[in-house]
Parts: C-alpha cells; sequence; structure tokens
C-alpha cells in the first residue's frame, strides 16, 4: 500500500523537485556568489548581494512594491466579491457568467495588459469619448502612473480572487440565509454577518492569489507605468538584463520569495484550511 | 514575423526525423531580415536555417555566456564584442570565405572597436537622436529639458542611452566612466524624469504618428519608421553629439558549422541581399554597395545615413568597465525609483 502511494506520488515529486525545488536552489546559490564581469556569477561567496538590499533605495523600492499589490488587492476584492456573488447567486447561465470571467484567460497577459495602453492613451478609447462628449477638451493623464499600473494589475488578477471566493460562495447553504431572515435579520446584516464570514476562507486565497504575483509583477509597470516605477519584479528583471549582476537580482528575487513565504506561513498558522 | 519563426521551428522539429540537411542555427535581432532572406539561403545551399530572435543585448549576452546555446550565427552590438572575446565565446572571421566583403562601406571595413574584422562582420548601424512634432524645431539634447514640453516627451528606457544624452548634454563622452560627470550626469536625468510620459523604445513610434507624444528619444530607425507613416514628425541628430551603433554578424565558436555560417554571413553581404533587407525594414545597413542599389530617397535618407558633417558629432557606444557599470547601474535605479 505505502509502496503504490509512493509510486502515484512520484511524478509530481520529480515535476516539484526538477520545477521547483532545483530552481529555487540555484536561485539560492547565485545569490551568496559573485557577480561575474559580463553577467553570471564566480565564487567567492559572498553575502554582499543580500547585504545590499538593507539599503534605503532598494527597501523602498520593495515598500512601493508593497503599497501597489495591497491597493490592487483590496481593489480585487471590492469588484470581486459582487462579482463572486452575483455568478454563485444567479439562478440561470451560471456557467456562461463564470466563463466570462475565465475568458480573459484565453488570451496572453502581455496582450491584454498592452491592450489598456490603446484604452488609455491620450488618443485612445477614453481620452477620444470623453472629448467628444465635451466633459473634458484636454486628454486626461490616465497612461503611465501609479493609476494605470493599479487599473493592469486589478484586471490582470481579479479572475484568480473571484474564483476561490465563487468556490465558497457556492457551497454555501442556502438554509442558513433563510435562517437569518427567520430570525430577524435584514438582508445586509445577513451579508455582513453570515454570507462574508463564511466566504472569509475564500476571501483570504483569493487575496493571496492576487496579491502575490502582483508584487512580482513587471510587465504591467513597464507597459502601463512606462517604466517611470521600478518594482521589485522590475529590479530583478534589470539586474538579470541590463545591470549584469545575477547575485544581486537573485538575492532581489530571495528577499521577494522569504517574504511572501512568511506571509504564507502566518496565514497558515491562522487557519490550515484557508488555502483549500 | 512571428509566423516565420513559427514555420522555421516546425522545419527544425521535422529535421530530427532522420533528415540529414545541414541545420544553421541563427539568432538575431527581430524585423532585422527581409521574408525572403531566410527561404531563399534554404534555397540556394540546401540547408535549413533555425531562425530565432532576441529583443536585447542583454537577452542575447544571457543566451550565448554558456557556450553551449545552441547557435551559430549572432547578431551583437559592437559594444558587446569585447566581452565576448574575454569570454572566449567568438570564432575568428576568415575573410578568404567571404568574397563580398569588399561590398562594406568603407567607413566600416576598420571599425574602432574591431579594426581588422576579425571577430565580426558590420551588418546594420544606426543612431540615438530625437525624435519629435516639426513644428518644435528641436536641434539639441538641450531642447528636451524645455518648458512646454512638459509631460509630453519620453526617453528611452535604456541607462546606457538617458545617461549618454544626459552626458552629452553637459559636454562629456557617452561612455565615461567618471564618476562625477556620471553623478551629473544623474542629476540632469533627475530633473528631466519629472517632465516625461514615460520610458519607451520602439513603441513610442506609434504614439509619435498619432500625436501623443510631441518629443522622443529615439533609435533612428523608429523615427524613420514613424517618418514614413506622417510628415508631421521630424528627427534631429543632436548638435551635442549624439550615440552611434552597429550591430555585427559573429559566429559562435561553440559552431560544428563554421563554413556554413561564412556562407551565410557572405550570403547577407550580397548587395542584392542586403539591398532587399533593408527595403523590407528600414534599417541602415553597412553595405556600401546595397545602399548602391537602393533609390535615391532610401539611400541618402539623412536620418539613417546623416551626411559626413553631421555624423562626425556620433560616438560609438564603448563596454563599460565594471566598477562603472555597477554605479551606473545604481545610479539608473535612483533615477527610476525618484
Amino acid at each position: 500500500m505505502k509502496r503504490l502511494r509512493s509510486l502515484f506520488l512520484a511524478p509530481a515529486w520529480l515535476v516539484i523537485a526538477l520545477g521547483f525545488w532545483i530552481p529555487m536552489g540555484i536561485v539560492a546559490a547565485y545569490s551568496v556568489l559573485t557577480r561575474g564581469m559580463y553577467g553570471g556569477v564566480e565564487l567567492p561567496i559572498t553575502a554582499e548581494s543580500l547585504a545590499r538590499f538593507a539599503d534605503p533605495l532598494y527597501l523602498g523600492i520593495l515598500a512601493k512594491s508593497f503599497v501597489l499589490a495591497g491597493i490592487a488587492t483590496v481593489l480585487c476584492a471590492v469588484l470581486g466579491f459582487p462579482l463572486a456573488l452575483f455568478v454563485a447567486r444567479a439562478s440561470s447561465r451560471k456557467n456562461l457568467w463564470l466563463s466570462l470571467v475565465i475568458l480573459p484567460f484565453w488570451t496572453s497577459f502581455l496582450i491584454r495588459t498592452y491592450a489598456w495602453v490603446f484604452l488609455l492613451r491620450d488618443t485612445g478609447l477614453f481620452n477620444t469619448m470623453l472629448i467628444a462628449t465635451g466633459a473634458i477638451s484636454e486628454p486626461m493623464p490616465l497612461l503611465y502612473n501609479d493609476g494605470a499600473v493599479i487599473t493592469g494589475l486589478v484586471y490582470g488578477y481579479l479572475p484568480f480572487f473571484v474564483l476561490p471566493v465563487y468556490a465558497t460562495l457556492e457551497r454555501q447553504d442556502p438554509l442558513l440565509r433563510d435562517a437569518a431572515a427567520d430570525l430577524g435579520a435584514s438582508p445586509w446584516a445577513t451579508l455582513l454577518r453570515v454570507t462574508l464570514p463564511l466566504a472569509a476562507p475564500g476571501i483570504r486565497a483569493g487575496a493571496l492569489l492576487v496579491f502575490v504575483p502582483s508584487l512580482g509583477a513587471y510587465i504591467t509597470s513597464d507597459l502601463l507605468g512606462g517604466s517611470k516605477t521600478v518594482l521589485i519584479g522590475n529590479l530583478v528583471q534589470n539586474q538579470f538584463t541590463a545591470g549584469r549582476d545575477w547575485p544581486f537580482g537573485a538575492a532581489a528575487g530571495m528577499v521577494l520569495m522569504s517574504v511572501v513565504a512568511v506571509l504564507l506561513v502566518l496565514l497558515l498558522r491562522r487557519d490550515p484550511e484557508s488555502l483549500l | 514575423m512571428k509566423r516565420r519563426v513559427f514555420l522555421s521551428g516546425l522545419a527544425g522539429v521535422a529535421g530530427c526525423g532522420g533528415s540529414r540537411t545541414l541545420r544553421l542555427n541563427v539568432c538575431n535581432w527581430s524585423d532585422y531580415v527581409a521574408e525572403e532572406t531566410i527561404p531563399n539561403f534554404e534555397k540556394e545551399f540546401g540547408v535549413e536555417v533555425r531562425y530565432g530572435t532576441f529583443e536585447s543585448s542583454a537577452e542575447l549576452f544571457a543566451k550565448v555566456m554558456s557556450g553551449n546555446s545552441g547557435w551559430d550565427v549572432v547578431f551583437p552590438p559592437a559594444e558587446d564584442l569585447q566581452g565576448l572575446r574575454a569570454l572566449n565565446l567568438l570564432a575568428p572571421v576568415r575573410h578568404e570565405l567571404l568574397r563580398n566583403l569588399d561590398r562594406l562601406e568603407p567607413g566600416f571595413r576598420r571599425p574602432p572597436w574591431d579594426p581588422e574584422l576579425r571577430w565580426g562582420i558590420p551588418y546594420m548601424h544606426g543612431s540615438t537622436g530625437i525624435a519629435f512634432q516639426k513644428h518644435l524645431a528641436i536641434r539639441r539634447w538641450a531642447d528636451l529639458w524645455r518648458d512646454p514640453l512638459q509631460g509630453r516627451i519620453t526617453l528611452l528606457d535604456d541607462p546606457v542611452e538617458v545617461l549618454g544624452a544626459c552626458l552629452k548634454k553637459l559636454g562629456f563622452s557617452i561612455n565615461s566612466a567618471d564618476p562625477v560627470e556620471l553623478r551629473a550626469a544623474q542629476a540632469e536625468a533627475l530633473e528631466l524624469k519629472k517632465r516625461i510620459r514615460a520610458f519607451l523604445n520602439a513603441e513610442v513610434r506609434d504614439q509619435l504618428v498619432a500625436g501623443d507624444v510631441q518629443a522622443a528619444q529615439a533609435w533612428a530607425i523608429t523615427a524613420q519608421q514613424a517618418i514614413a507613416e506622417t510628415d508631421r514628425v521630424a528627427f534631429a541628430h543632436p548638435e551635442e553629439g549624439f550615440p552611434l551603433f552597429c550591430d555585427n554578424a559573429v559566429i559562435l565558436r561553440e559552431s560544428r558549422r563554421q563554413a556554413l555560417a561564412h556562407r551565410f554571413i557572405d550570403y547577407l553581404l550580397r548587395p542584392d541581399v542586403a539591398a532587399a533587407i533593408v527595403v523590407a525594414t528600414g534599417t541602415a545597413t553597412a553595405n556600401g554597395a546595397a545602399r548602391g542599389l537602393l533609390p535615391a530617397e532610401v539611400r541618402d535618407n539623412p536620418v539613417l545615413y546623416p551626411p559626413e558633417e553631421i555624423r562626425r558629432k556620433g560616438e560609438w557606444f564603448e563596454p563599460q568597465p565594471p566598477a562603472s557599470r555597477k554605479l551606473r547601474d545604481r545610479l539608473w535605479t535612483e533615477i527610476k525609483a525618484a
């Protein structure tokens, strides 16, 4: 029995080892090596790259990434919860609404993000329409600022919030709501004191699924932020390309990963089932 | 472009199925050959070509650094040749195998980065300047710091270009490794950052054409593409001086098809082949004989081929020593994070 179990688990372990643990080990090893003159890594082993991260410049970049990812997560929650509720409670066409939520995944993230450039720029859809209706006379600066980056993050990761929340809402017993109503709760009170607390595991999982990729995002800030802000993802990318400092890039990646890991541990300790 | 890469990828897969045709692996910048360049070579020499593309010199460098990248011919910029050589990644070019070598423009037969053309053959070249809406009459880098442009200009998303322009504005070399000069250039860049809309590379073209962007630090090739679409856009080679670059065809030392690789480079040097590439891509060729075959308005296009008195103000990018690279990266991150 036990042998059979490990036999069936072996492929998954192999994939995780090859695709996750080994590459992560390489990143960890790179982060304590010395930069090669033309990129790459050399001996000796040093903590210099990791120590460099204590610099206010880089801590500031990390903080900014946290703030933007945090705002994006909150917005995803505000927009995503009603949407998930709507889909879960829809009496007909539930599958249609659900596929519409997933539909954007059929196109590459890069292309979807780039499409926002055409919506937000001076001669883009929004500004053209607003000018045509006389609401404004000069185009508004919609593109190339933090607002555009947050818009792109929320747009890109909203389905990651909606789906787990939908899953918990879908499983909720409608009788609970009836019971709340029978006991005199208004619909609003039922929502806040019954539906929402019961959906908490889904909300936590959704928030994590939005927050973590937002934290490492770099395409969004490049395309919609006009590269004017460096997020931690951009910093990592730049170290491996123009900066040719692989150890520092790896160190920045390790710092980001550790922060995310700590968050996960805290969350799991509080509620071991929150990621189910 | 993408479609052809995909199709040639399929050909590569098919090639694994026991076919014994020779296969040459070429990695080039995107949009750097004509549609028929590669198929014609395959037909004429009875070989297969796996054609890949890269988007930045750093990407190429990272790709070939291992020494077993699987590529035979790649196209690095001149300032990377020294580093590639130092890592022992390049095979020397054998001139006796290149019958069309004398087609190169005289200015590229003894380039400063490789005077005897031992390591690479100049392919395309270009410069960086300012593309702008014609009514602005921009002539100098310093014009970018002018008030009316507030929020309507863009810079390239590239540290050597942005620091290079700021260094030039101050009268220094684009290749300066002097911390004092670099700090001064960074101060200029920080000032300029408050006025820019975004850091954009080739994608600025559409926004220049649409009129969203009033002035952009841009590569001559990008500017020329915008100018071809609208006569409202013009390009200036800034009077303070400007960067020049040249991409070179090199053969990697790891290549086991050295003879075929030379044949490919020789093929690219043929005037008719090089001219067809220029017509299709709107780039500037280092091939003088090919230029002679082009229609006059392309051949003497002042954006792509500035006249000698302007060209003299250009400066070639050079490799940076490690200390300066580190400082420049730090300054760049500070600029970006500001």
